[in-house]
């Protein structure tokens, strides 16, 4: 942990997130309040299964509704009338159209069988979907997951060719779900590995593998806030350093909490001076104006 | 009765100082080399032959803030720039005019977010607003003689005003 990526909690003004002294008025603006999510687009075979499985049960009861409807009709039937038409169950619909989404199936791939033998255990789901292979890996192995992915000989996946973070705020167990796309430039394949990590979790950082995931994760950092542990420079590298909140957690208004309407024309209320003095000060630096007394 | 200039008036002119002063002003405003998004490669265009920046003395893009007169903010202005933009102003030397082309940085165009800052009028007082995402070449010199006209009709007594009011 950096000292400078920290809030900063010493200046008598520093604003407290989220409220803050100028914070964005959203109750002036209603359109631009945060609504949450409620479901959790994650995509796996095992969501896929339950969901169906879910509409299975669906159909069943509406049709046990239908019949037992039928039965009190004919039940309240006065005499000498003709019995109504009883129910028929609709048959399920035939979707030819040609764009049908993908579903998830389970691993055929011979890479992804490989995978699945060399984790085991640690491997917590694996499926294919659109020809796309995708490994969900529990969260304390990803590093051991992550050299067996480059460094196997039958996988020799060489390349991070990027790593990002997606917020699920209404999910349970977890909060956020780290992607790793690997590719292999000698086999001409790609593989995707995937962990879900609670809040507040700091999961291993991918540089001691791949060199490049220093600034990708620097990135994920930024935008939303889950931090590496072990990564070399854990800071801020889109937002400026004294940036606060993180912008693609779901919870963030698009507007922002009012940074873009300060008055650049004054300082920033004098924050960026107090920040670097406050650098200047771990440096050992005096920044200060000697004023005369 | 015609009136014959006598030879005196044949190789002088009268006119004010002021006047004087401000036409070559006027005629010698030196852009800084600045650029932030895309209306930075229209102003480009307006520099180069088709359209000939130079033609109204503003041709000379200086690459540093302390040899210019002008700072055309060309694009989008993000949070993380304003404060570098605000430098750059307070380098530059007066009499000092800002022109805020295209819809960024005249009022944050498309980009009602976080990062945006709505209008570079937040971070310096600006002279000129040109409309268009991006503007055309035409726009930007149509602008510039805006600009020109400012700068033709202003008064020193009045800017000197302004400084000392300012000051106190």
């Amino acid at each position: 942990m950096t000292p400078e990526s920290e809030p900063i909690q010493s200046g008598p003004e520093a604003p407290e997130a989220p409220a803050g002294a100028y914070i964005y008025d959203l109750k002036a603006a209603p359109n631009r309040q945060v609504e949450l999510p409620k479901t959790v687009p994650l995509p796996g075979l095992q969501a896929y299964l339950a969901d169906q499985k879910a509409a299975l049960e669906a159909d069943e009861a509406k049709w046990q509704k239908q019949l037992a409807d039928y039965e009190a009709k004919l039940q309240a039937l006065p005499e000498g009338k003709e019995a109504p038409k009883p129910p028929v169950r609709a048959a399920a619909k035939k979707d030819d159209y040609d764009m049908k989404t993908p579903v998830p199936s389970a691993p055929q791939d011979a890479d992804m069988l490989r995978l699945v033998e060399l984790l085991g255990e640690r491997m917590e789901e694996a499926f294919e979907q659109a020809g796309e292979l995708t490994c969900q890996v529990a969260k304390e192995h990803l590093l051991e997951a992550l050299r067996i992915c480059r460094e196997d000989k039958q996988l020799k996946y060489e390349m991070l060719a990027d790593e990002a973070a997606t917020h699920y705020p209404a999910a349970e167990g977890f909060a956020f779900s780290v992607v790793y796309h690997l590719t292999s430039l000698s086999r001409h394949k790609r593989l995707r590995l995937r962990i879900l990590i609670p809040e507040g979790f700091e999961p291993e950082s991918a540089c001691a593998v791949y060199r490049n995931a220093d600034w990708l994760e620097r990135e994920i950092f930024d935008m939303d806030g889950i931090r590496f542990a072990h990564h070399p420079d854990m800071v801020r590298i889109l937002c400026p350093d004294d940036w606060e909140a993180h912008p693609l957690r779901k919870e963030y208004p698009v507007v922002g909490w009012g940074q873009r309407d300060i008055d650049f024309r004054e300082d920033r209320s004098g924050r960026l001076a107090r920040i670097a003095q406050e650098k200047a000060g771990n440096m050992g630096i005096n920044l200060k104006v000697p004023k005369a007394e | 009765m015609n009136y014959e200039p006598t030879a005196l008036e044949h190789i002088l002119i009268t006119t004010r100082v002021e006047k004087v002063i401000n036409w070559s002003r006027a005629t010698s405003v030196w852009p800084m080399t600045f650029g932030l998004a895309c209306c930075a490669i229209e102003m480009m265009a307006a520099g180069a032959s088709r359209f000939d920046f130079d033609r109204f003395g503003a041709g000379i893009f200086r690459a540093t803030p302390r040899q210019s007169d002008l700072m055309i903010v060309a694009g989008t202005v993000t949070y993380k720039m304003a404060p570098i933009i605000k430098q750059l102003y307070d380098q530059m030397p007066e009499p000092k005019w800002v022109i805020a082309m295209g819809s960024c940085a005249t009022a944050g165009g498309p980009f009602d977010s976080y990062h945006t800052i709505q209008g570079v009028d937040k971070i310096v007082p600006v002279d000129v607003y040109i409309v268009g995402c991006p503007p055309r070449p035409e726009a930007l010199l149509h602008g510039f003689m805006k600009l020109q006209d400012k700068i033709m009709s202003s008064s020193l007594a009045d800017r000197y005003k302004e400084i000392f009011e300012a000051v106190g």
